[in-house]
């Protein structure tokens, strides 16, 4: 009897696990139940840390002169990112006119962007995830891309009404397409667990021309993640005997320790 | 003495309390770090509440954690499943025992709880994972004493 007790939700844990690595059959229960658990909890979880930026945000010390520098500085910004908008909207033109010039079928697509605060960096051991403040009830889905303020920083995999959870681009579980900003050689960058700021980039052949420094960008191979975004520097570079790839090491170029806000892009 | 019904509601209290600590914000480091709170709690409520279903309250808690975290599911629940039998199979003991040896046992539980949620991830994902958690058990075994105390406050 002692043995049943025991022994039935072992079996039905391991079941679980089966199916739930294999077949992901459990995904809309998991996401109903996510709903409901993980809103109140991140609720109150995260008051502290609310109340935190608040207090700061009252007592910040900013005198009238530092916030007039600070937005100079924001309004020439906004000028010289408008300036830059000017230039890709006519390569959007440019290229549309190409592609009726051609015939060809393929268009940029327009895209939205989302602001969202990180509102917690990890709640799981084994994994590399970041909350977020914006959830389904702002138009936010399963499998959107996240980007910082420096390159992309991951993909959202969990979306409960007011939060999101995104699985970053160091995840070891997390595989993003990158291109050789330099030559265009392309591979598949994926995260290590046991280290915080890197990226081994797998499946680039031993011959090809890959150096320290050189910058790694995301690529469109698979439309998981948007293309030309950044993603790394080449921080370490080897080349085994009997080994027909390189063995690459990224530093991510989104730090994130330092991110406060993602945007989020989703297609029109 | 407490009546049949408070100790699942004591248990539903302090998994929402356990739950909530360990979705705080924190740094992946310390977050590695950081103890196996839903554990310890229900290594408080295994020993000082005879209750039925233990095997199945650790599964379902254990889920709730899986769904929680983003982890696979069941993962969690194995291994709380598994460190409350090995608890329950030494609660006699547990129980007489003085603080310095029930941390012991917390150590042995945390450490079967680490092994089990490593080994399905090893083998689900490779061998590919952060080398502060295996202070894990270390910290829970250390933050015994201050969770027993609360608990046995908040009990009475």
């Amino acid at each position: 009897m002692q043995f049943i007790k025991l022994f039935t939700p072992v079996f039905i844990a391991i079941f679980l696990i089966l199916s739930d690595y294999k077949y992901a059959a459990l995904d809309d229960i998991k996401q109903t139940i996510s709903t409901l658990i993980k809103t109140p909890i991140n609720f109150i979880a995260n008051q502290a840390s609310d109340l935190y930026q608040w207090i700061d945000q009252q007592g910040s010390d900013e005198t009238e002169d530092t916030l007039r520098k600070h937005n100079d500085h924001l309004t020439n910004q906004i000028i010289k990112l408008k300036t830059k908008l000017q230039a890709q909207e006519v390569l959007e033109l440019n290229n549309k006119k190409l592609a009726q010039l051609l015939d060809v079928s393929y268009t940029v697509k327009e895209k939205k962007f989302t602001l969202a605060r990180v509102s917690n960096i990890s709640q799981s051991r084994l994994k590399k995830q970041i909350t977020i403040n914006k959830g389904s009830n702002d138009g936010l889905k399963i499998g959107q891309v996240a980007l910082g303020t420096e390159g992309v920083a991951g993909q959202i995999t969990q979306v409960t009404p007011q939060h999101s959870t995104i699985l970053m681009i160091t995840d070891p579980t997390q595989y993003i397409p990158v291109q050789n900003k330099r030559n265009g050689i392309r591979g598949v960058g994926k995260g290590f667990s046991s280290n915080q700021e890197r990226l081994n980039v797998n499946f680039i052949e031993s011959h090809l021309d890959v150096a320290l420094g050189d910058v790694f960008l995301s690529s469109s191979v698979g439309s998981k993640f948007p293309s030309g975004h950044l993603v790394g520097r080449v921080s370490h570079v080897e080349k085994h005997i009997n080994d027909p790839f390189l063995h690459i090491q990224l530093t991510p170029i989104q730090s994130v320790s330092q991110l406060e806000f993602l945007l989020i892009v989703s297609e029109q | 003495m407490m009546t049949f019904q408070r100790p699942y509601l004591f248990l539903a209290k302090t998994t929402l309390f356990a739950l909530i600590i360990s979705s705080a914000p924190a740094s992946q480091t310390l977050l590695e770090v950081s103890p196996f709170w839903v554990l310890l709690f229900f290594i408080y409520w295994l020993i000082n509440f005879p209750a039925k279903g233990r095997f199945f309250l650790a599964l379902i808690l254990g889920v709730l954690i899986d769904i929680l975290h983003g982890d696979i599911l069941g993962q969690n629940a194995l291994a709380l499943i598994l460190s409350s039998a090995f608890i329950v199979n030494v609660k006699q003991s547990f129980y007489v025992s003085n603080l310095s040896t029930q941390q012991v046992y917390v150590f042995s539980a945390a450490s079967i709880y680490l092994s089990l949620i490593l080994l399905v991830h090893i083998l689900t994902q490779g061998f590919n994972f952060s080398y502060y958690l295996l202070f894990t058990p270390l910290t829970s075994a250390l933050f015994w004493p201050v969770i027993k105390l609360a608990l046995s406050k908040c009990r009475h």
